[in-house]
């Protein structure tokens, strides 16, 4: 048995769903090689419904070329970097807007800034109790701590962030929306929804 | 193992991109999908439109599909509703198609015999008559083993139970009796589109 017959073999197997794994993937293989063994498939499909007594509207559709064409360039616009590079960025600006909305929501609490009475510095830790960092020296218990208000305008720096942040937003939200209008290859349709006719099947 | 047992394979592998296997799968079944949607749009044109994008949405829900059904009747659904909606946008501009209703209500079996070309229907008759004739030629343990497949819808197990051999030797009997049908059919049909 040559390998063209095994191909062919193989082809005859998994239109019975009786190929392995391994088959399958030697016929789509085969069929790469040799486009004569995907008309072989579709062929062999219409004698099996002739045999059962079933009959098409018109034989001669053939969608099989267009719908593959459009699929592979879909494929394509996915694999295309600005594509890529635009839900990258997408993505970069959601965290960039999340992490802003976070500190917004946080401005109400005052950063505070230990100013220690002992030697050792204080580390002031968002969210957290200062953390002395001694040598030696018994850490102190926060209430005995002078603290006052940063002196930092941190309502400032907010705004500036968030200033930049919507900078960058309708920067990129442009770009995202002309590739999206050039990669989507179908219009909107509305659906629809009317009882189902019964399938043949 | 059933035939559905290849739609499921061939999806399997479309799922994770192979669009090879998904073309397997268009070649099956645009026969069938373009006479469903024949029921509904009768602009030969139209049909083919409206098919190609019902195999294009389906691709795209690909992810969706688990399986519950078979793929087939998944399909049908998509298809159905592609032809439904092609008809809803069509009724805003004048045309001839069916309306919904006209379409719910066909049988399939007439819906098939009004929407096909003569020559789609002659043709049918002619590869009727070359299969017989190839059927007829072909040996009793080939034929035997084609028929019990095709008709009756028997695993290779079961072939093989009922002829009394190896599984192998069915494999190989359906293989050459497929071969010989499709060599006549070539023959006798190499005129026709679909059978090149």
């Amino acid at each position: 048995m040559t390998s063209t017959d095994k191909d062919t073999e193989a082809l005859s197997a998994l239109m019975d769903g009786e190929a392995q794994e391994l088959e399958l993937r030697r016929a789509l293989d085969a069929i790469d090689r040799a486009p004569a063994l995907r008309s072989r498939w579709q062929r062999q499909h219409r004698v099996s419904a002739a045999i059962k007594g079933q009959r098409f509207a018109d034989p001669s559709v053939d969608v099989s070329r267009g719908v593959r064409e459009a699929l592979e360039a879909k494929s394509r616009v996915n694999r295309n970097p600005v594509w890529s590079m635009a839900v990258a960025a997408s993505v970069t600006l959601a965290v960039v807007m999340g992490g802003q909305q976070l500190m917004l929501q946080d401005t109400h609490i005052q950063p505070l800034v230990a100013v220690n009475e002992l030697s050792g510095a204080v580390v002031p830790v968002s969210g957290a109790q200062p953390v002395q960092a001694s040598l030696g020296v018994r850490s102190l218990p926060v209430e005995n701590r002078q603290v006052m208000p940063t002196p930092s305008s941190s309502a400032n720096i907010a705004a500036v962030y968030e200033r930049l942040a919507r900078d960058r937003y309708m920067r990129l939200n442009g770009r995202h929306a002309t590739v999206a209008a050039q990669s989507h290859p179908a219009p909107y349709i509305s659906y629809v929804r009317i009882p189902e006719p019964q399938p043949e099947e | 193992m059933k035939a559905s047992d290849t739609d499921q394979q061939l999806v399997q592998r479309a799922q994770r991109g192979d669009l090879r296997a998904f073309d397997l799968l268009v070649l099956k079944y645009q026969g069938r999908i373009a006479a469903l949607v024949s029921r509904y749009v009768f602009d030969p044109g139209e049909v083919e439109d409206v098919t190609q994008e019902a195999f294009i949405k389906a691709y795209r829900a690909l992810d969706k599909f688990r399986g519950d059904s078979a793929f087939y009747t998944w399909l049908y659904r998509i298809a159905a509703n592609a032809a439904k909606n092609h008809l809803v946008a069509r009724s805003r501009r004048p045309g001839a198609d069916a309306t919904v209703e006209d379409a719910e209500g066909y049988d399939e079996a007439g819906a098939l015999a009004e929407g096909s070309s003569p020559e789609a229907l002659a043709m049918g008759d002619e590869l009727a008559a070359v299969l017989q004739q190839a059927l007829d030629n072909l040996p009793d343990e080939l034929r035997a083993a084609l028929m019990l497949r095709e008709l009756e819808g028997l695993s290779y197990d079961d072939i093989a139970d009922v002829l009394g051999c190896p599984v192998g030797t069915v494999r190989s009997r359906i293989f050459r009796a497929r071969e010989a049908v499709d060599q006549r059919v070539r023959e006798q049909m190499s005129g026709e589109s679909g059978f090149r």
